[in-house]
């Protein structure tokens, strides 16, 4: 698939329209969801991930072909999103990212893998989840939106994650955790499952 | 379990991703802490969830002009989907279109050119009928004798 990809950078560099256009089509919904997930409104999304488009055709002379072309688009399309909601990200920059051990004094654990079952890809309370993430995710503050959506739907390592974000690993490992927690406890409150003090106690940390 | 909050962050590392030590730690303290277990395992069932929610969102959105409003912001043609024929023959349509470009540049012209004597009335006499040029156009006014009566 990224040999193809190659190819049609390699003709899109050369002046072909219809190269650029298979590219785009190729990735223009995952480069959607990962700035839907990160700015979260529709349209802001869409403006996003067209202007991620413009700028990498804008600099395809520079691609050399060492990282994969979905890498690199993905990798703008972060920037510019995180860009696009830069106050947002100002507001929340007390958030720390350090796990303490009152962070893990929930009680709540184990709950959604009982409930999801052994089989949770079948389960039909996993689609309604689902169908929920978003209004999950604009639940929880900038950073953990975007280290969620680059580790999911990007699927990038703790490495790439470092490297992307400019944090430590160890910094990406307790982000992640922190953005999992409050993940998690969204999921139970849509599932009907949130213990008593779980809901509370997610919004108090916000 | 007082070691919950060192382990807990390696949860849900991918293979490769801790270091050999780390992973041994790690495996050692999930075998004796059930906390971190039920952790791991709603980890577990939840895993993949944000990519598919937000893929359906993306999947459910129609993305037909997608492509094109890119390729217009970088100044490129539109060769697929609704203007593709467009985009293929457009020489062709341009050719074809030109006799009517041509008169519809003249009729403007010329429209213009009358808006701008809103208020004179240019008054001919042709044959036994009156050709009055108003902003909106000729106006014919027939004779008496045209109307037959």
């Amino acid at each position: 698939m990224e040999a193809d990809d190659l190819a049609l950078v390699t003709r899109a560099k050369a002046g072909e329209a219809d190269a650029f256009r298979t590219l785009v089509v190729r990735h223009q919904r995952k480069v959607y969801a990962v700035a839907l997930g990160i700015v979260r409104d529709p349209d802001l999304a869409w403006d996003v991930a067209q202007e991620a488009f413009v700028r990498v055709h804008g600099h395809l002379h520079e691609f050399k072909g060492d990282a994969a072309f979905s890498t690199w688009v993905y990798r703008i399309a972060t920037h510019l999103a995180i860009d696009a909601i830069r106050r947002e990200r100002a507001s929340h920059k007390d958030d720390v990212d350090e796990v303490l051990e009152a962070d893990l004094a929930e009680g709540a654990e184990g709950i959604l893998a009982t409930a999801l079952g052994n089989d949770p890809r079948e389960n039909a309370l996993r689609r309604e989840l689902a169908g929920k993430i978003q209004e999950a995710l604009d639940g929880l503050p900038e950073k953990h939106r975007t280290i969620l959506v680059l580790r999911e739907v990007e699927g990038l390592s703790y490495e790439e994650l470092a490297d992307r974000l400019g944090i430590h690993k160890g910094t990406v490992m307790s982000r992640l955790f922190h953005a999992r927690k409050k993940m998690q406890a969204a999921l139970r409150e849509y599932a009907g499952l949130a213990p008593a003090d779980d809901v509370e106690a997610a919004e108090g940390e916000e | 379990m007082r070691d919950c909050a060192r382990y807990a962050p390696m949860i849900g590392a991918r293979a490769g991703e801790l270091r050999d030590e780390e992973g041994r730690a790690l495996a050692a303290h999930l075998a004796g802490c059930a906390r971190c277990r039920a952790l791991a395992a709603d980890l577990a069932a939840t895993d993949g969830l944000v990519a598919e929610g937000l893929l359906a969102r993306a999947a459910a959105r129609d993305f037909a002009p997608f492509v094109d409003q890119v390729m217009a912001r970088i100044g490129a043609p539109a060769p697929a989907g609704t203007l593709g024929w467009f985009h293929d023959h457009w020489k062709a349509t341009l050719a074809t279109l030109a006799p009517a470009l041509a008169a519809l540049a003249l009729f403007l012209y010329f429209h213009l050119d009358a808006a701008r004597q809103v208020a004179s009335l240019e008054l001919s006499a042709e044959g036994v009928s009156t050709v009055i040029q108003t902003s909106d156009g000729p106006v014919v006014l027939l004779a008496d004798d045209d109307l037959g009566s």
